[in-house]
């Protein structure tokens, strides 16, 4: 055995575990002989370390309890092994999977989104499925403890979108939201989920053509908003405005909900910081663009008034006179008319 | 009596004479040697009775319809005499306001019934958005502002003006006439009344307007200079613009359109607001009190220049 060292059993050992690997799938142990370690990492060029260590407890608590790790890393068939690409999660939640992951078309919603095309146009900070949902921590959105519980969602977003994270905490969505009223929307309430798309596009729940339809699911007509006593006609009554109806012919340089409430920073018109706070309407009336000729007066005043409510003071008893006015007047008329041709018609009769 | 006879009949007598005797001389290649004269004669005689014959029948014909034309042109000549209603002046006045009020309408209805179709169409396909058709509309405002100044300025200014605008003011008659006409609707008075210049109806539809151009004007104006009032001044012109705008439109549409248009006496339309006169038959018939005072004016008028003449005859 003259010439045969440690070094060459090691090296054959090596090499027959590579020969067998691929007819042997990797178990779980395998892998966490190196990443159940809590000090486990690599170094970034930059000499940042970056944990490589994987918690099973997260994982057993998650949705994916049953799954091992290379049904998901499939990527990784030998070890040691070249940097684990991202997990496709598309592998198992596909219509008709025979593992019986959940599906829609939400996949489809993400490749048109604006999330999913950024990403296919090469952004690599767009996010993915485990930017929301989580890696090994996948929860169902439903229950608590999920990235995409419905108070942990604007945190999620928040990770990218820090700044409106921060101003949506302090509006009255946000307090809400935080102080466990559920009824209050989160960032998906309003721009969607996995079909989220650009505000300016015509076709995402914030744009102009649209933004008047989702405040309305909560504010509009039935809205979930009674049950805490904030009114529901405020679409009704912009509907009815002018504002209102020349959204309706398509013009979208007139104002929209959020052009006078703010969108993320919505607060109550009774908080100072509110864009229709007293102190600050005029400003937002006049806005470039808008009024901007608008004075104290000119902004005074209730802006969603319902004419055929009695809270709406003299308008109501104008709306009163005008429709008596004119069922009398075109009655009169009326009647004057056909008492005209009856009498046409028998003095015609006469004459025959 | 037969040897004398008319110079007409014997010129006919003469041209039936030579017209035989060259039917006679042209056909004389054609005719048999053994031919008796008298039947030759007599054959020709009957040719030239038919020409005759026919020659008549195509005269008269050219007669008859130069008569027809001649009677056509005579009778505009002498046409029934007409009576001015509405002055050069008074017309231009209701055209503006045609074209104005039609506008308005036409842009503005959309905005009071922006759900129907027929609205988004108007808005959208014929003015090609709001920004147009609200631009369209203080055009067209400005159109009925300069009527309505147009218009007191001749009620004030002008010697027929005035005169109509003191004939136009309710008086008593007035709701006694309505009274009567409806009685007389519902079969309760053999005739209906007698009017003067203008009618009871007339004089609605004269302060309808009043009415609708101070409500419309005032609104409109605070709904165009909306930054100098308040939210709630403004809230109330836009409902008061808003619903007189379709009272005015309604009135127009059933009411003004049933008395210049459908009404049968002037089917399919009243020629007045174009023509702006009236005939003497259509005096008699809508403003017999009118038509009086006119005849009796003439009559008066007529006596003195003839006393007047005489006057002079005698000095």
């Amino acid at each position: 055995m003259r010439g045969v060292g440690f070094i060459h059993v090691v090296c054959l050992a090596v090499v027959i575990l590579f020969l067998l690997a691929p007819g042997k799938a990797l178990s779980d142990d395998n892998c966490l002989l190196c990443h159940g370690k809590h000090d486990f990492h690599r170094l970034e060029p930059t000499g940042l370390k970056i944990s490589l260590f994987v918690d099973t407890s997260l994982l057993k608590k998650s949705v994916h309890a049953s799954r091992g790790c290379v049904d998901c890393h499939v990527d990784v068939v030998q070890i040691p092994h070249k940097p684990a690409v991202t997990v496709n999660c598309r592998r198992c939640h596909y219509s008709g999977n025979p593992v019986g992951a959940p599906q829609g078309e939400l996949y489809d919603q993400y490749a048109q989104s604006a999330h999913g095309k950024a990403l296919s146009q090469g952004n690599g900070k767009a996010p993915t499925c485990q930017d929301c949902h989580g890696t090994h921590n996948v929860i169902a959105p439903d229950s608590l403890g999920s990235s995409m519980y419905k108070t942990s969602r604007p945190k999620t977003c928040g990770k990218c979108h820090i700044d409106i994270y921060a101003t949506y905490r302090e509006s009255v969505h946000g307090h809400a939201l935080i102080n466990g009223i559920l009824d209050a929307p989160d960032c998906s309430d309003c721009h969607g989920e996995h079909s989220i798309k650009g505000a300016s596009d015509p076709q995402s729940q914030v744009s102009p053509e649209q933004v008047s339809h989702t405040c309305g699911s909560c504010h509009g007509p039935m809205g979930v908003v009674a049950k805490y006593g904030i009114k529901t006609d405020r679409i009704t009554t912009f509907e009815e405005s002018f504002h209102g109806i020349a959204h309706k012919m398509e013009n979208r340089t007139v104002a929209n909900c959020s052009s006078c409430h703010d969108f993320h920073d919505i607060r109550k018109p009774n908080d100072p910081k509110s864009t229709v706070h007293p102190a600050n309407i005029v400003k937002t009336c006049g806005k470039p663009g808008c009024h901007p000729e608008a004075t104290a007066q000119f902004s005074s005043g209730k802006i969603h008034v319902d004419p055929s409510k009695e809270e709406a003071g003299l308008v109501y008893y104008i709306t009163k006179f005008f429709t008596i006015l004119t069922v009398t007047t075109l009655a009169g008329l009326f009647v004057f008319i056909i008492l005209d041709l009856v009498r046409r018609a028998k003095s015609s009769q006469g004459k025959r | 009596m037969t040897d004398s006879l008319t110079p007409k009949q014997e010129a006919r007598q003469e041209l039936i004479e030579s017209v035989t005797k060259n039917i006679l001389d042209s056909a004389q290649p054609l005719i048999d040697p053994d031919t008796k004269p008298e039947e030759l004669k007599a054959t020709a005689n009957q040719i030239t009775e038919r020409l005759s014959f026919e020659a008549n029948v195509a005269f008269s014909e050219v007669v008859t319809r130069y008569a027809r034309r001649k009677r056509i042109e005579v009778e505009k000549l002498v046409a029934e005499r007409t009576y001015l209603r509405f002055g050069k002046n008074f017309r231009a006045q209701h055209m503006l306001m045609i074209v104005s009020v039609i506008m308005l309408i036409i842009t503005g209805m959309p905005l009071k019934f922006p759900d129907y179709g027929i609205s988004k169409f108007v808005i959208l396909d014929m003015f090609g958005g709001v920004q147009n058709s609200t631009l369209i509309h203080r055009i067209a405002a400005v159109g009925l502002i300069i009527v309505g100044i147009w218009h007191l300025g001749y009620i004030t200014l002008s010697r027929v003006g005035r005169r109509d605008f003191w004939l136009m003011i309710p008086r008593p008659t007035d709701g006694k006439h309505a009274f009567h006409t409806i009685m007389y609707y519902i079969g309760r008075r053999a005739a209906g009344p007698k009017f003067g210049r203008f009618s009871f109806i007339e004089k609605f539809d004269y302060w309808a307007v009043y009415w609708g151009m101070v409500i419309m004007i005032g609104s409109g104006l605070i709904l165009w200079f909306k930054e100098g009032f308040s939210k709630g001044l403004f809230d109330i012109a836009r409902e008061a613009h808003s619903d007189e705008g379709l009272l005015a439109t309604l009135a127009i549409i059933i009411w003004h359109f049933y008395n210049v248009h459908l009404n049968p006496d002037v089917f399919p339309m009243s020629w007045v607001w174009l023509k702006g006169t009236l005939t003497e038959s259509e005096m008699k018939h809508h403003h017999p009190l009118e038509y009086a005072e006119i005849v009796d004016a003439e009559r008066q008028e007529l006596q003195r220049s003839a006393e007047e003449e005489e006057q002079k005859a005698a000095g």
